[in-house]
């Protein structure tokens, strides 16, 4: 056996302590939040628990069942939406000219750089005069408008890859805009769509701003607002929230163990033309 | 009776005047070429006829029916012209199998499922590809992929078939098959056909009538053998034909009653047939251009031959390319791979003169 050179080593070295400074959190929220309240006193945080209970865990869920099945419900359908609407909109923009397609483009770009605090007033506003404040469809509402943007710039850079001359054939062939869409695009789209889903997902379920302003009580509360609900005001039950954070946690984990194959082929996509 | 008829078409492209005032009669069941180097606006022209292209200018008839003409406001869409586009990278959609590929524009047309299955399984045993309906574009080869994008336009029996350089992305071999077969497939259906490309070869080749384009600006339309043999202008004289018509610089003058070019490295007297035809010129300066094959060798002067050296021999199978250089300029000639040359060797070169051509030198135009 061929002993390994000392940069190799000192490089495995450094690894692992990055290694380890990222999981050192995540492996103490997972300790803590299966201690007793005994245990969260008597114990240092990356000790693992002297008598392992799932007590917190229910706990945490108690609380945030219904802000959690909130936060799902609107995360899906904000996903779902602001993702057909980009891919229809990044469609128009990128096959079909009209004049100022160009501006329309831009003007989507920028939207993507508005930040959350600036509409804060005037989404608070707008959502009560329509009443959909404190309300599941104002957050999908809200959350599907602010994604359009984004999704809009990655489908069209996505279809922008896609040869003219197809979209040409489908057209002589007699197939009309919708028809061209729903027949050729879409089935050639779920590279994007994964890509898309999975960054709409992420970052709506991460939300705290919306979710703060928007909801009120528990009727409308997101999960991510639960959350720092659970930190209480005079004492701090460190393995409830925990528990909390790890069931808030718990959805994205599962999108990315479910999509994270198709994520690395839909970042691919467009490097290598098929 | 499923004519096109062109009247002054013009697109541009920002500055850019891509097609220029083109006028087009295509009859009835021709198998049309529009030929040129790239970017003379062939494709252009044919987008238009497809309407996939807005024109700035002009009007095009398909079947005698009015389908463009920004002056009247008119322009029918693509899917309403009963046209079928094959395209130079094939256009196969690749998400479906070439069943489904075949059958796209029929489903678009809701035609039933009886006539959808009977129209492809028709067309892919037309064009030999039965055993492949259930491939997917990716699995199959470049020559396939081209007869499934002929089967895509075939199937639904278009008044018109307009195709951009269909064969251009074919190895050399698969191109000179594919270019056989699309002729006979042509006889077989009689349907007109616009043809685009930038092969001359394939041009004379399969054209019924060529037209050469060049900048946007129409040439010459003829059939191949008159476009080889009667060359408008310089331009079309020497993009049709290979090796390249031969061009030699000269003056037109008069000497006693005789027409002659003085070519500086000889003179060359014009025979009777081109003087007849040139009674009016003046004296300027021309162009001479002969094709390769129409020059024979000689060891000894002889009188209208140009003196010219040998520099080099490319023996072609069954025939011999002799490249020669008088003064500044150079040729080719092809003769017999029998024929006794050497390199360095002075040589005459004696033109066939029932196939000489002259060109004005500053409009380019021939004057016989």
């Amino acid at each position: 056996m061929k002993f390994p050179r000392p940069r190799r080593i000192l490089l495995y070295a450094l690894l692992i302590l990055f290694a380890f400074a990222f999981i050192l959190p995540f492996w103490t929220c997972i300790t803590t939040s299966l201690k007793t309240n005994q245990d969260v006193k008597s114990t240092v945080p990356v000790e693992p628990p002297t008598s392992p209970t799932l007590e917190p865990w229910m706990e945490a869920l108690n609380i945030m069942e219904k802000p959690l099945l909130n936060s799902l419900t609107f995360t899906l359908l904000a996903t779902i939406f602001s993702c057909f609407i980009g891919s229809i909109n990044g469609y128009v923009l990128s096959k079909i000219r009209f004049k100022g397609s160009d501006m329309v483009f831009l003007f989507f770009a920028i939207g993507i750089f508005i930040p959350y605090q600036i509409v804060l007033i005037p989404l608070v506003l707008t959502m009560s005069r329509l009443g959909l404040y404190n309300s599941i469809e104002g957050l999908i509402l809200t959350h599907t408008a602010y994604g359009i943007p984004v999704c809009t710039l990655l489908f069209r850079n996505f279809y922008k890859e896609i040869p003219d001359s197809l979209i040409m054939a489908a057209k002589t062939d007699g197939a009309g805009t919708w028809t061209i869409y729903r027949r050729i695009l879409l089935p050639l789209s779920s590279a994007p769509f994964v890509v898309t889903g999975v960054l709409q997902f992420t970052s709506i379920w991460n939300d705290f701003l919306f979710g703060l302003v928007l909801a009120r009580g528990t009727e409308a509360l997101p999960a991510s607002v639960a959350l720092a609900n659970l930190k209480g005001t005079t004492t701090a039950f460190w393995n409830v929230q925990m528990a909390g954070a790890l069931w808030y946690a718990l959805p994205v984990v599962v999108v990315y163990l479910i999509l994270g194959k198709y994520l690395i082929k839909g970042y691919m996509a467009g490097a290598v033309k098929g | 009776m499923v004519k096109v008829v062109i009247k002054n078409l013009t697109k541009k492209f920002g500055e850019v005047i891509a097609v220029k005032n083109l006028d087009l009669d295509i009859k009835d069941k021709e198998f049309f070429i529009l030929l040129g180097p790239s970017g003379c606006g062939k494709s252009t022209a044919l987008l238009c006829i497809a309407g996939l292209i807005k024109p700035d200018e002009g009007e095009i008839w398909l079947d005698n029916k009015l389908v463009t003409s920004p002056e009247h406001d008119v322009q029918v869409p693509p899917q309403e012209r009963e046209v079928a586009m094959v395209f130079q990278d094939y256009a196969l959609y690749p998400h479906m199998t070439v069943y489904q590929n075949i059958a796209f524009p029929l489903e678009v047309r809701k035609k039933s499922k009886g006539e959808i299955e009977k129209g492809v399984k028709a067309t892919a045993e037309l064009l030999g590809i039965p055993r492949l309906l259930d491939r997917k574009p990716k699995q199959l080869s470049g020559g396939q992929r081209q007869r499934v994008a002929l089967g895509r336009a075939i199937v639904r029996e278009p008044k018109i078939f307009l195709m951009d350089e269909p064969l251009a992305n074919l190895d050399a071999k698969l191109r000179v098959r594919m270019r056989i077969e699309l002729k006979k497939l042509h006889q077989k259906l009689g349907t007109t056909t616009v043809y685009v490309t930038h092969d001359q070869v394939e041009a004379m080749s399969i054209g019924d009538r060529v037209a050469v384009l060049k900048d946007g600006v129409l040439q010459q339309v003829s059939t191949p053998k008159e476009l080889y043999d009667a060359p408008r202008n310089i331009f079309v004289a020497g993009f049709i034909g290979s090796p390249a018509m031969n061009m030699l610089e000269g003056n037109l003058v008069k000497k006693n009653e005789t027409l002659m070019i003085d070519l500086e490295v000889s003179m060359f007297e014009l025979p009777t047939w081109a003087e007849e035809k040139m009674k009016e010129a003046k004296e300027s300066k021309v162009i001479l251009g002969f094709r390769p094959e129409h020059i024979s060798l000689a060891k000894k002067y002889q009188k209208n031959a140009i003196e010219a050296k040998v520099d080099m021999l490319e023996l072609i199978g069954r025939e011999l390319h002799v490249h020669l250089t008088a003064g500044e300029c150079s040729f080719v000639a092809i003769t017999m791979p029998t024929e006794d040359v050497k390199v360095g060797e002075n040589v005459w070169m004696v033109l066939d003169e029932e196939k000489i051509h002259i060109f004005d030198e500053k409009t380019g135009e021939a004057l016989i």
